[in-house]
């Protein structure tokens, strides 16, 4: 496959402020999210997902203004996810600049939303978010809510679900990786990129430019990360940090 | 140096405007047949389904009008869905194009071992020079996502083209229109020079 | 003197430096050499060459084995603010160099530049050092800004500048410390004049112009009051801060090559542009405000310490150092962040400037404070109470 595999920063915003939440439970204060969208726009970000955690799980609904700031700092795709559930909002949201639009709880309780976005806004701008959580017994689970609800699809389930429907790329997350820094899932990725053509985006454990080779050799299209862009060290101080455009070439395969 | 963007319901406008703003261009947004004729210079944007974009801009009476400005000898750039607008016509859908290209759109096909669509960075290889790719550095990457590609009728409208899955048509040119497969509003400093570029032409 | 009280005085500037009458409290002696450079002389002058000729490593050996012998057993033996630019970056290096185990410390002010992000990272990165940053609620520190840009005051730069002493005081408490390393130097800082900028370590100010301007809470941002700065963290913890720089040899251009060669830094052009606040308020916001510019006292320094000619400074002057477009995109930037409009932005710089001393300050009572401590420090000093 030809073109570069992509990097791509995940921040999460609650409340307007930037936030990291630890294992979906309790959050650590990063900052204003806009000057962290134009510090990883300078830094050439290959492209930016912006989710807010309120919006679904508190019902606080789209955030416009918010998106607005971003989408004028940012001049890479930026995707946006939280509390999307039709069409109509879909297209605002890309109309303001947005780049695509990430469904996530609506998508899987209400699987008429990822259509009804895809054909408006098209395939490629549609993602629908798969949250999975390791089974005691094996295998995985589907959550949405910010992990509190389960689903009763497995992963690889609800993403081919997601894109007979339409959806052109799924974003997957470990919800067990999340905030560890110990390594993405591979077997998680490995099962959903093979039961599914469009690309998948494997998110949830990075803690190095290491991690990222293994992933894409699992079969993700794309590699994200939250925590490692944006804490550094022991202390998890807040600092914003990037691969440079050769480390991220350098991902690619020969 | 002003630019038009047309505003027909589809499409990334909010960006454009902003990295126009940078690039040091004012940018317009016009909706009618008359503000199209009466621009300096034009982009024409759009993401999404070939038959829509087209019925959009058919009942805004652009179709008529964007030809007609084509025609005027002045610059015209279709940028993703806007490029694909400007040929004949597309897989994707039955209506026609605007014809101001020769040639068509196909989709990707998964067999050549690529997923479908293509997105993400990649490459632009350009085929001779041209004041639109001027100054563009070597490592010049640029951000796309599209199902369909471009496949002009004459070789000598190909501007650039870009590996995936084999090479494709990523830019045109005839004369004064010229497309981009590509989102240069989404594409940082490559895109913003080719931006630069345009608003000089 | 008061730089609001800009009164027809004829416009004259030093022949040895290259400060001038935008300083108010500026005064010439017959050779027209300003007040700055006698003051210079006596102060600073020979300590500064002493360093610059290597003639202070004896005391900075010293310094550096009681350091040392402090942290002893503790995880840190040193706590050091950073900030992605020159002088913090080359005293990290520095530090680690002499043997020294440095805990970095930064304060987001929420305004930080790519560059700063980027050397800081690669400074701590190389080094193999810990990083701790201090955040604020940005709701905060956004009203505390707009505050002090509504007080017309000239130091508009002291929400971010005030917080950072608490970083590292409080990190070095934390782990029991002793010493907190600051980048403050004589080569670029001996010269300020008082009436460019009150000092933004009074607490008793920053209160009173945010109860008359601001609006949000302060909770999460760290007011340290004089008393606590003054007297707690040096008397009673015996937390004590040296410009370890000043004992150095410290050249510039030998620096900046010595930082990027060994610590990946990058230059980003201009004094202080790690902070697109900074950037702003020292390009535009000071001149056109209040008709000085700080790079003269910068350049001073400079001259002074030898640095730099006179010449060089005044070529450096002409030219633009603020682009125009990036000074109106970094206009926008700072509106939309501030949460107000670019025209609210202008109505703000376009009315009339204000002395701080239009405001309640601790000034004088800092001052009596810091004469006495002195005082009782020496007297403590000679009965061998305190070392």
């Amino acid at each position: 496959m030809s073109g570069f595999p992509r990097v791509i920063p995940v921040l999460l915003v609650s409340d307007g402020y930037l936030v990291k939440p630890v294992r979906f439970k309790g959050e650590h204060y990063i900052g204003d999210p806009i000057n962290a969208v134009r510090i990883f726009n300078e830094k050439q970000v290959d492209e930016l997902f912006i989710c807010d955690i309120d919006a679904t799980v508190k019902k606080t609904g789209v955030n416009y203004t918010l998106i607005e700031e971003i989408a004028s700092e940012a001049f890479m795709p930026v995707g946006y996810g939280g509390g999307v559930a039709s069409a109509a909002e879909a297209r605002r949201i890309t109309g303001i600049g947005i780049e695509k639009v990430v469904l996530g709880t609506a998508a899987l309780t209400n699987p008429e939303a990822i259509s009804e976005v895809a054909f408006a806004l098209g395939s490629s701008s549609t993602v629908v978010s798969v949250d999975a959580r390791r089974r005691l017994t094996g295998g995985w689970d589907t959550a949405v809510e910010r992990g509190r609800r389960k689903t009763g699809m497995t992963p690889v389930e609800a993403a081919r679900r997601a894109q007979e429907l339409g959806a052109g790329e799924v974003l997957l997350s470990s919800i067990d990786r999340e905030s560890t820094f110990s390594g993405f899932d591979l077997p998680l990725i490995e099962a959903v990129s093979q039961a599914v053509t469009v690309p998948v985006v494997a998110l949830g454990g990075a803690s190095g430019y290491d991690d990222f080779r293994p992933a894409l050799d699992a079969g993700a299209s794309a590699v994200a990360a939250g925590s490692m862009f944006v804490l550094n060290g022991k202390h998890r101080a807040v600092l914003i940090s990037y691969p440079t455009p050769s480390q991220v070439r350098a991902l690619s395969r020969p | 140096m002003n630019i038009s963007l047309v505003s027909y319901g589809l499409g990334n406008l909010g960006s454009v405007v902003n990295m126009g703003k940078r690039a040091g261009a004012k940018v317009t947004l016009v909706s009618t047949p008359d503000e199209v004729l009466a621009s300096e210079r034009v982009i024409l944007p759009g993401v999404g389904a070939f038959d829509e974009g087209m019925d959009r801009l058919q009942s805004r009476g652009l179709v008529e009008a964007l030809r007609e400005f084509a025609a005027s000898g002045r610059p015209l750039l279709g940028i993703c869905l806007g490029m694909q607008l400007l040929l004949d016509g597309s897989e994707e859908g039955t209506s026609p194009g605007l014809g101001l290209v020769p040639g068509n759109s196909v989709r990707f096909s998964e067999s050549a071992g690529v997923r479908v669509p293509h997105m993400g960075w990649n490459t632009v290889e350009p085929t001779r020079a041209d004041p639109l790719v001027e100054g563009l550095p070597d490592d010049s990457r640029f951000y796309f996502v599209h199902s369909y590609r471009v496949v002009p009728n004459r070789e000598e409208d190909q501007l650039a083209t870009t590996n995936y899955g084999g090479p494709f048509a990523s830019m045109i040119r005839a004369d004064n229109v010229v497309g981009a497969q590509f989102h240069p509003e989404k594409s940082h400093a490559f895109g913003m020079t080719i931006l630069k570029n345009f608003a000089a032409a | 003197m008061s730089v609001v009280d800009r009164e027809t005085r004829s416009y004259q500037q030093c022949t040895v430096t290259v400060m001038d009458t935008t300083d108010p409290d500026i005064e010439f002696d017959a050779d027209g050499a300003s007040s700055y450079v006698a003051f210079f002389n006596r102060r600073y002058a020979a300590t500064l060459e002493r360093a610059q000729r290597g003639e202070r490593s004896d005391e900075l050996a010293a310094l550096v084995e009681k350091i040392k012998a402090d942290g002893k057993g503790k995880p840190y033996d040193v706590v050091i603010g950073i900030s992605g630019g020159v002088d913090s970056t080359y005293l990290t290096l520095s530090a680690v160099r002499l043997g020294l185990r440095p805990l970095c410390v930064h304060f987001d002010s929420g305004w930080n530049s790519e560059a700063a992000v980027d050397n800081i990272h690669n400074l701590v990165t190389s080094l193999g050092l810990d990083l701790y940053t201090q955040v604020v609620d940005w709701r905060e520190m956004r009203d505390l800004q707009l505050a002090f840009l509504r007080s017309g005051t000239a130091n508009a730069d002291t929400p971010t500048d005030h917080a950072f002493g608490y970083v590292a005081y409080h990190q070095a408490q934390k782990y029991g410390i002793k010493h907190i390393l600051s980048g403050s130097n004589l080569v670029s800082e001996s010269i300020l004049p008082t009436a460019w900028g009150y000092t933004s370590a009074d607490s008793k100010h920053l209160k009173a112009i945010h109860r008359r301007f601001g609006a949000v809470k302060l909770k999460t941002y760290p007011v340290m009051s004089s008393l606590v700065r003054t007297l707690w963290y040096p008397y009673v913890r015996g937390i004590s801060t040296h410009a370890l720089l000043n004992y150095l040899p410290y050249h510039y251009s030998q620096v900046k090559q010595e930082i990027a060669r060994d610590v990946g830094w990058r230059d980003y052009g201009g004094k202080h542009y790690e902070s697109v606040f900074t950037r702003w308020f020292q390009g535009y916001y000071l001149p056109e405000r209040f008709g000085f510019d700080k790079r003269l006292a910068h350049y001073s320094s400079l001259v002074l310490a030898g640095e730099m000619t006179r010449d060089e400074a005044v070529a450096l002057l002409a030219e633009p150092n603020y682009p125009e477009d990036l000074r109106v995109q970094d206009h926008e930037f700072i509106a939309k962040k501030l949460g107000i409009s670019v025209a609210d932005l202008d109505a703000i710089i376009a009315s009339p400037p204000r002395d701080y001393t239009d405001y309640p300050n601790s000034e004088a009572s800092t001052k009596a404070l810091f004469d006495f401590t002195a005082r009782v420090g020496g007297i403590l000093r000679k009965l061998g109470i305190l070392r």
